[in-house]
């Protein structure tokens, strides 16, 4: 049987009983008739909230028939053709009571087309085979990448993308140096991904999914690309969401009050000083009111430093946006906490290190001293942390 | 009568339009060592401070968890340390909880706000309103309030005149109290030539900017004579939360401070406002709520309260003699203002205002615009 818009006209037949409405029937009691071009006859008895769906040689005995070609029928219950126009156009015709047929339109709930499940496969070879032409060449002025897609799994296989001089090019599997690859173990999840049904970091973190390369260059792909379309979503969203950005922002003034003060200052004049607790002698970074743990006003001020051994360093990866600035910073970088000369214990300073020097810091444990580092002064300096640039291996 | 709890001591800074030589936790250090000198208090785990309760505003302060930045000064270290992120005057609720439960029996409560440190207060509570609906049109506590302001005024027949009235009165009083922001000089003609801010409100109607610290010890009834002589005990508590989209809400009703009060006085044994209570404390934080919140805890008639103005109603019923909100609090601390006072005159220690044979007082606290949340506090001697 002839299919139009992937449907049979058998299809809108077999499925009229469980699209029934019975609170569409109420007071209906009549027979109509379907003759339908190249497809057959049918009788539909309704009666007393019920119906009786059969096929017929000829539609005697109804009050009225409906006319239709194959095309016209299937496309008005898909919502592709208009009704009213295929009617006024004499594609569809009413033999008899045309009142009477009207009746008809409650009787059924619309009809939608079951869906058709999609493979991993199918999946893919449509997500790489729309690759091309959801490419944004506007958006990629002077960009030169190749992407690699390495999906594991029995359905998997390698694709490359090169965005070069504002055009794209697909090509299968990886025969030269990417920028970015992103692999994945299952192809499955990587479909997934796409789709929105797992959420990218949660595959990055449990290391079923990883980006080779600069990992920035992969996060700029949504630029480049349109988006994806599901082919088996409705097009409708189930839910009406919208995504509302808001940016909170009230300007404020602190005035330091005079401990903090002093020790800001004090940085201006390329200066550490700290205030020593009276009672159990620790001292404080930053210099603050009162020692916490005595309860007492700490007011013996010491300068201290500036050279230190580093206790600890963190390597930070992630581009956390610069709070002065609002820009990425480079990354990776190390915060540092340094136990500055004349201080013990956890009378701990924190700043960077300088980026370069990252990979040569040890730090120290017990009674090991840890890199020795000095502090480098901005030369425009303020009253601020970042009077500081940076430490560096003092060498 | 069951087990109370006690106010013991009290202690603030002064209110001031900026301390631009202290930050907050230097003001907070101020009211903490007081505390500490006035009742010889300790932080042993046993028989001292294990549980205290901050009031600061993320908001206000810039930083989430704005208790975080003080709790070196308060004392907090190692023990318990919850925020209070409602009006101050809740947290005295909170500290009756820990202390009537038995889980506490002395609780140090302390709150700040520097109200200078924002560019604009009204930006800071243009934040507490919905973001997508109420916010863009620039909604916040003061344009609020003058929805409600417009609505009250017509039902109770308040006249500009008698606003100004409020405002002298309020700036009058606060000369008597040595801890209430210094303000200018204001007669009747200066409110009511003050630039209308937003209809029916001016500039003088509305509480001052203002920076202000305070703390306070509450102990159990068996704890409080070894921090003071004269404990004031907290009678009864009550708080209601009015709906939050204002179209929600009847704003000339009074519904969450009715509500709020009979919950108090229900507790305090509080029958007639009028004639068991000696004195009251009212946050307003715009002048029209003097007479409004008046109504709402039952001195002045449904309705009739331009008539109270004119008939004296304030002066009966020893009400704002600290100079009330409308001298000038941190919006926040309104309600830690008005039992500070409570307390001072109930201990007979209010100087110059001091009224003779107070037994009981009345603290209440708003916040949110237009007094969306309502608590009443009953103290006694």
């Amino acid at each position: 049987m002839a299919e139009y818009w992937g449907v049979t006209v058998d299809d809108i037949f077999d499925t009229m009983q469980e699209r029934f409405r019975p609170e569409g029937a109420a007071g209906v009691d009549a027979v109509f008739g379907y003759d339908i071009a190249g497809a057959g006859k049918w009788k539909l008895t309704v009666k007393d909230g019920a119906m009786k769906l059969e096929k017929a040689k000829d539609l005697a005995g109804c009050v009225a028939s409906m006319v239709s070609d194959s095309e016209t029928f299937v496309g008005v219950n898909m919502g592709k053709v208009d009704a009213t126009s295929a009617f006024t156009g004499g594609k569809i015709k009413v033999e008899g009571d045309l009142g009477a047929f009207g009746k008809t339109g409650k009787l059924f709930r619309k009809y939608a087309p079951p869906k058709k499940e999609m493979s991993v496969k199918d999946y893919l070879a449509d997500m790489f085979g729309t690759v091309v032409s959801r490419f944004k060449a506007d958006a990629t002025e002077g960009v030169d990448y190749i992407y690699g897609f390495d999906l594991g799994g029995k359905d998997g296989g390698k694709w490359t993308v090169f965005i070069k001089d504002q055009k794209c090019r697909l090509v299968t599997g990886i025969d030269c140096k990417t920028s970015v690859t992103l692999e994945f173990g299952e192809a499955k999840d990587y479909v997934d991904m796409i789709l929105g049904k797992i959420d990218a970091n949660s595959l990055l973190a449990a290391g079923r999914g990883a980006a080779i390369g600069d990992i920035n260059i992969a996060l700029k792909w949504g630029l480049y690309f349109e988006k994806y379309v599901d082919p088996m979503a409705t097009g409708e969203p189930e839910q009406e969401l919208l995504m509302l950005k808001k940016t909170i922002s009230v300007n404020q003034a602190f005035v330091t009050g005079p401990i903090m003060g002093k020790f800001l200052n004090a940085l201006k004049e390329k200066k550490i000083i700290t205030n020593r607790c009276p009672k159990c002698g620790r001292m404080h970074f930053p210099a603050r009111e009162v020692c916490a743990e005595c309860r007492v006003r700490a007011e013996e001020w010491v300068e201290v430093g500036p050279k230190g051994q580093v206790r600890y360093m963190e390597y930070v990866y992630y581009s956390f946006p610069d709070p002065l600035t609002g820009e990425s910073r480079e990354t990776p970088y190390g915060m540092i906490m340094v136990l500055l000369d004349g201080c013990k214990g956890n009378d701990i300073f924190m700043h960077l290190i300088r980026s370069d020097q990252i990979d040569r810091i040890q730090g120290g444990r017990n009674e090991k001293s840890g890199t020795r580092v000095r502090p480098v002064w901005n030369e425009h300096r303020v009253g601020s942390i970042f009077d500081i640039k940076y430490f560096e291996i003092d060498e | 009568m069951g087990k109370r709890a006690a106010i013991c001591a009290v202690a603030q800074v002064r209110n001031q339009p900026e301390y631009p030589h202290l930050r907050f936790q230097n003001m907070l250090l101020e009211c903490f060592e007081s505390i500490m000198e006035q009742t010889k208090v300790t932080f042993d785990m046993e028989k001292g401070i294990r549980n205290i309760i901050t009031c600061s505003d993320d908001v206000f302060d810039a930083r989430t968890i704005s208790n975080n930045g003080v709790t070196d000064v308060v004392g907090a270290h190692f023990r318990g340390e919850e925020k209070m992120a409602q009006e101050s005057i809740n947290g005295l609720g909170y500290a009756m909880a820990c202390i009537l439960s038995g889980h506490d029996d002395v609780v140090l409560f302390m709150g700040h706000c520097k109200e200078s440190q924002s560019e604009s207060r009204l930006m800071c509570t243009n934040l507490a309103y919905d973001p997508f609906y109420c916010r863009p049109l620039g909604m916040d506590f003061r344009s609020a309030d003058a929805l409600q302001a417009g609505e009250y005024t017509e039902k109770a027949g308040i006249t500009d005149e008698q606003l100004a009235k409020i405002v002298v009165r309020a700036r009058r009083n606060g000369k008597k109290n040595p801890y209430a922001r210094v303000n200018d000089d204001v007669d009747e003609k200066t409110v009511m030539s003050s630039p209308m801010v937003c209809d029916p409100l001016r500039a003088l109607h509305c509480y001052p900017v203002t920076d202000w610290a305070y703390a306070m010890l509450i102990a159990s009834e068996e704890r409080a004579k070894e921090f003071t002589k004269n404990p004031v005990w907290m009678a009864g508590f009550g708080s209601c939360m009015d709906e939050y989209f204002m179209g929600d809400r009847d704003l000339a009703s009074n519904f969450p401070l009715k509500n709020a009060a009979a919950r108090a006085y229900a507790k305090a044994g509080v029958k007639d406002p009028k004639k068991d209570i000696q004195l009251f404390e009212l946050s307003d934080h715009a002048a029209y709520q003097l007479p409004l919140w008046a109504e709402g805890v039952g001195i002045a008639g449904d309705g009739k309260g331009g008539a109270w103005i004119d008939e004296g109603g304030p002066d009966t019923f020893n009400v704002n003699l600290s100079g009330g909100h409308l001298n000038g609090n941190p919006l926040l601390l309104g309600g830690a203002a008005r039992a500070i006072e409570c307390f001072l005159q109930l201990r007979g220690e209010a100087g110059e205002r001091q009224v003779k044979g107070v037994k009981r007082a009345l603290a209440q606290a708003a916040y949110g615009g237009a007094g969306q949340h309502q608590a009443v506090l009953i103290m006694e001697s």
